[in-house]
């Protein structure tokens, strides 16, 4: 086992301290989106193609325009710049011109002076569509007669979108050296983001060009998407991050969306435009979690070793690429597991459907072949007679292994402390043995003992290392006081305060200190997208860099100032070396003197993740610059009568190396076992020809009661040395590992696979009166 | 989606005046937990609304010889804080599983019957107890038993002009054992997909007398009353409750809609029965 490195002694990074957002948070003094109005603002609106595939062959919005209080309409011929979302390819229009490819594809827009005049006003348009053969479910769309749906320029072939492999040693030889070889097919659904606030824009028109506020992730893709419609500069273009209520992937490409739409409304009223959609707008026409079907074949020695694993897998992507090609790529990449394999054949096909473009959600492309890969795992523990937790600590990367794209992990590996950590914790022994004498006992009832492993790579990885990078501005006032810009954004998950403590430790002053200046990209550095679980590691190493510029500075001065060889800092306050911290003079004295003897008071930092080197021909390389892991266990009770499943018990252990911030990284775990509970158990959201009708009445997220009644979280830490302080990411890694824990408990409740999300009661019902082996 | 516009709504002074704007068409309102949402969303559009939700003819809580009497906008919250659930514990085990606690604070019992949804949790105790609903109107009042006040999903016998004043719950005769499950996808706030809601008369452990109530498996809540019958004098075992749980999943009429599939209700209505047997453990 690794040898944990204690990293540097730290002051203010490990510790929890408050939110930096919180007070306001929880005032009400926080302004979101849909709190904030201009003057002469009007209220834009979508029209939405009713239909999944069609040519539109009249656009007539004469009716829509004499409305009274509309002010605007824009058809694809009043864009100004060029009639597209850029995400990653240009396929996806602003406005359907010809074809309309799912329902709720915008085909018109307008604004109007109120909210209520622009529904109404919306329902006037005449559309006239000449409907086409729509397809729905991938496997039917990679068919050779099925109606073509992808741009053909977007494409690889016919609905393919991307075709993506990893082709490591030889499986056929692997299959055959195998003792024992399990096989499944799984399915899961969408999942909807339900972030707390909906997606939401204003655009105001201003100097020549136009300003953008919104709820985002990322608004340098705003900037890029707005210039893009007004056929304008970057320069012109500004976008103000609003404070965000949750994003979890979902206002990653979405808000470009709607910005661009709310500026070319803007653009063509010379009035700020507001386009905030409702809760069922935003379930209906925003990105989801793929749907996906995974076909998995795992084989094994005897004694556990894995020999070989084959995938093919395809996720049902939607109209337009969006994000896509690097969503499936995070998902092939993930497919294997974080197990030592030899043998590794995976196919992934992202595949254009008639049915609304799904997007980024924690996890990205990974919970659906993680599912996968943890129910064969589980599988195959049975059929070897082996204990699930052992198998996998028989097969766990450590140090020095090579991961299933043939990456040597050189550092910074701690999924084997995590399994240890998490087998102690939950006392596996006994926690299994009480659930199989419960089972003994009660008639009705079954309880279930589930674990996960996980790994996950941080950051865009070899996909898109020019996103990879992060810029820093780093000031100390006069005052002694700093300011910190950065391009990233707060959109709940406590970017700020951890940046803040970053900044804090390394200039040696109180985290209150350190104020994160508001995002607007005319303001801050282009730090990348806010994405990918890359704040920490990344734009923290930027802010390191300029903190430790500046540092350097501070120290000099103070040098001066107390005329001392050397000096330490800390706690905003300065004093000699080796002296006597109780004279320190505060940190101001010496802030003052440099701001008086007209010192550079700011210094830029940049970081760029660590290089990485895939080839797409074999899948093979340096994927990711450096993985977290997980080990999560759940305890589920089922009822038998009913089907109802309720997840009891919880353990959680991560390595996301350095943890900045404790308080902070429990809530992303606990949040993400929420999430992760959702996904296997309940949130449901049927596609009916393409039409989604979600509220949430309808689409059930877990409530507090759904919870854990015990939850226990805890972190090993294997440092990373690029990673700030020894930092990783975490965001998104709870998630991933949660919901395949939870499943493989219901299946050991139950003593059946489950083999589709989510686990509705009527599913478990069904599943737990056909069982398919005995537990 | 469709958006109305907004909706007048009177506060009328007393009863009288209340029924008076009712006859001229207006829709009552009480707690406004479902009006308001399907307003909103342009699936109701009521001439105008009379706010009833103050009026004290509707408000009072009242223990009286062999019974309870309860306000129409009396909320769910109110009538988990009183008396009532002290003398009918099945009202306890339905309530604490109603919607939400700030669903239960707003929304009332006489709102969740006049929605005669076949899904609405307050039904269940008040078929169990054969309630009876108090109604007052243009040609006075009157009082209906709650399984003929109940027609069918959102259909009621009210007449033109007419309100729930109260509900007359009287106490059953010995002291019941009281059982309830609502089964849902997640654990609070949620509409039932099923539910079974009992009151078991014991003597040891045979059954002497049986009432029971399904939710949400057919048009209206339903009494399985020959599947009752059938109880009386049966053990509470498993192989004398076994046989009959086929009975009870015949005496369903299911159908499938966003919350379940009609074969899932039909199957877990009648396995609920085994759910009986866990009276013994308590």
């Amino acid at each position: 086992m690794e040898e944990l490195k204690v990293a540097e002694e730290t002051r203010v990074v490990g510790q929890a301290v408050p939110r930096l957002d919180a007070e306001a948070k929880v005032k009400g003094e926080a302004r979101y989106a849909d709190d904030l109005a201009f003057p002469g603002m009007l209220y834009g609106k979508a029209i939405r193609s009713p239909v999944p595939h069609a040519r539109i062959k009249r656009l007539d919005l004469s009716k829509v325009a004499a409305h009274p209080g509309v002010a605007c309409v824009v058809s694809p011929a009043d864009i100004p710049g060029e009639n597209v979302v850029p995400v990653i390819y240009r396929d996806m229009p602003l406005l359907a011109a010809e074809v309309v490819r799912y329902v709720g594809e915008p085909v018109a827009l307008l604004a109007a002076e109120t909210r209520e005049a622009a529904y109404r006003a919306a329902e006037l348009a005449e559309v006239e569509y000449e409907e086409l053969p729509a397809v729905f479910d991938p496997l039917e769309a990679v068919k050779s007669d099925a109606p073509q749906v992808a741009v053909p320029e977007a494409a690889e072939t016919g609905n393919v979108f991307n075709h993506m492999v990893i082709r490591k040693g030889d499986v056929a030889r692997g299959f055959a050296e195998a003792d024992e070889i399990v096989e499944g097919e799984y399915r899961v659904g969408y999942q909807e983001h339900v972030y707390i606030e909906p997606q939401g824009v204003i655009a105001v028109p201003e100097a020549g060009g136009m300003a953008i506020y919104g709820t985002l992730q990322c608004p340098f893709y705003v900037q890029n998407a707005v210039a893009a419609v007004l056929g304008l500069p970057l320069s012109k273009v500004r976008v103000v991050q609003t404070a965000t209520g949750g994003g979890f992937g979902g206002k990653e490409d979405v808000p470009s969306q709607l910005a661009a739409m709310a500026a070319v409304l803007a653009w063509k009223s010379r009035r700020p435009v507001k386009v905030v959609y409702d809760r069922e707008e935003d379930i209906a026409t925003t990105s989801k979690r793929h749907p996906a079907v995974i076909r998995y074949r795992t084989g094994a020695k005897r004694d556990g070793r894995l020999v070989a694993v084959e995938v093919e897998f395809y996720y049902n992507a939607g109209a337009y690429q969006t994000l896509s090609s690097a969503v499936l790529w995070r998902g092939l990449i993930h497919a294997a597991g974080p197990y030592r394999i030899p043998n590794v054949k995976v196919d992934g096909y992202s595949v254009a459907t008639n049915t609304v473009p799904c997007g980024a959600f924690r996890g990205f492309g990974s919970p659906q072949v993680i599912f996968a890969h943890e129910s064969q795992m589980d599988e195959l523990a049975v059929r070897l007679g082996m204990d699930p937790l052992e198998l996998r600590e028989r097969n766990a990367l450590r140090v020095g292994d090579r991961t299933a794209t043939d990456q040597l992990l050189e550092e910074s590996v701690g999924l084997m402390d995590a399994i240890e950590r998490a087998r102690e914790l939950s006392g596996w022994e006994r926690l299994r043995r009480e659930a199989e004498e419960f089972n003994r006992r009660e008639p009705f009832r079954r309880r279930g003992i589930g674990v996960s492993t996980v790994m996950y790579g941080v950051g865009m990885g070899a996909k898109a290392p020019l996103l990879d990078k992060a810029g820093a501005y780093v000031k100390v006032e006069a005052d002694g006081s700093v300011t910190v810009a950065v391009g990233n954004t707060e959109m709940g998950q406590g970017a700020l305060t951890v940046l803040a403590q970053i900044a804090a430790e390394a200039l040696g002053v109180r985290v209150e200190d350190v104020q994160l200046a508001p995002v607007d990209t005319s303001r801050v550095p282009d730090s990348g997208p806010t994405v990918a679980s890359r704040t920490t590691t990344v734009a923290g190493a930027a802010v390191l860099d300029a903190a430790r510029k500046i540092r350097a500075r501070i120290e000099a001065a103070a040098r001066e100032v107390l005329g001392a060889d050397a000096v330490e800092i800390a706690d905003s306050k300065v004093w000699p070396a080796g002296g006597d911290s109780g004279r320190a003079v505060p940190l101001s004295e010496v802030t003052r003197w440099m701001w008086v003897h007209n010192w550079d008071m700011g210094a830029t930092g940049w970081a760029q993740g660590a290089p990485v080197d895939w080839d797409p021909e074999t899948g093979l390389g340096k994927a990711y610059f450096v993985y977290a892991y997980a080990c999560h266990i759940a305890e589920v009770e089922v009822d038998l009568l009913t089907g109802e499943a309720k997840v009891r018990r919880f353990w959680a252990v991560h390595d996301s190396g350095k943890i900045v911030n404790p308080a902070l990284a429990r809530g992303q775990v606990a949040g993400g076992v929420a999430q992760g509970i959702g996904y296997t158990l309940m949130e449901y959201l049927p596609s009916l020809e393409g039409r989604i009708e979600g509220t949430l009445m309808t689409y059930r997220i877990p409530t507090a009661p759904d919870m854990p009644e015990e939850l226990v979280i805890d972190f090993v830490e294997a440092p990373y040395s690029d990673g700030p302080y020894g930092a990783k990411g975490i965001g998104e890694v709870p998630l991933m590992a949660s919901h395949a824990a939870v499943a493989n408990a219901i299946s050991h409740a139950v003593g059946a696979r489950l083999t589709e999300y989510p686990a509705l009661p009527e599913r478990v019902f069904a599943l737990a009166r056909n069982k398919t082996h005995p537990r | 989606m469709k958006k109305t516009g907004p909706v007048e709504i009177v506060k009328p002074k007393d009863l009288g005046e209340a029924i008076a704007f009712v006859r001229k068409g207006g829709m009552p309102l009480a707690g406004g937990t479902d009006a308001f949402v399907r307003i909103r969303k342009g699936f109701w559009d009521p001439p105008f609304l009379v706010y009833i939700g103050e009026l004290p003819e509707l408000r009072e809580v009242e223990i009286r010889e062999g019974g309870a009497e309860v306000g129409a906008a009396v909320t769910h919250a109110e009538l988990l804080r009183s008396e009532v659930p002290r003398r009918l514990p099945i009202f306890r085990l339905v309530l604490e599983k109603l919607g939400a606690p700030a669903i239960r604070e707003m929304g009332t019992i006489g709102g969740n019957v006049a929605n005669a949804s076949p899904a609405g949790d307050t039904l269940i105790p008040l078929y169990l107890l054969e309630a009876r609903v108090n109604l007052v109107g243009p040609d006075g009042e009157r009082s209906l038993a709650i399984e003929e006040f109940v027609l069918g999903p959102g259909k009621t016998a009210l007449r033109e002009g007419e309100l729930i004043v109260s509900f007359w719950i009287p106490f059953p005769e010995g002291d019941p054992v009281p059982y309830f499950h609502k089964v849902g996808r997640r654990r609070a706030l949620y509409i039932a997909v099923l539910s079974l809601g009992a009151l078991l008369w014991l003597e040891g452990d045979v059954i002497r007398e049986m009432r029971l109530a399904l939710g949400a498996v057919a048009p209206t809540v339903v009494r399985p009353r020959e599947v009752e019958a059938k109880l009386r004098g049966r053990r509470l075992s498993h192989e004398d409750l076994e046989p009959l749980c086929a009975e009870l999943s015949a005496a369903t009429s299911s159908i499938t809609d966003i919350r379940g599939p009609d074969w899932y209700r039909r199957e877990a209505a009648g396995r609920l029965l085994l759910g009986l047997l866990r009276l013994r453990e308590a």
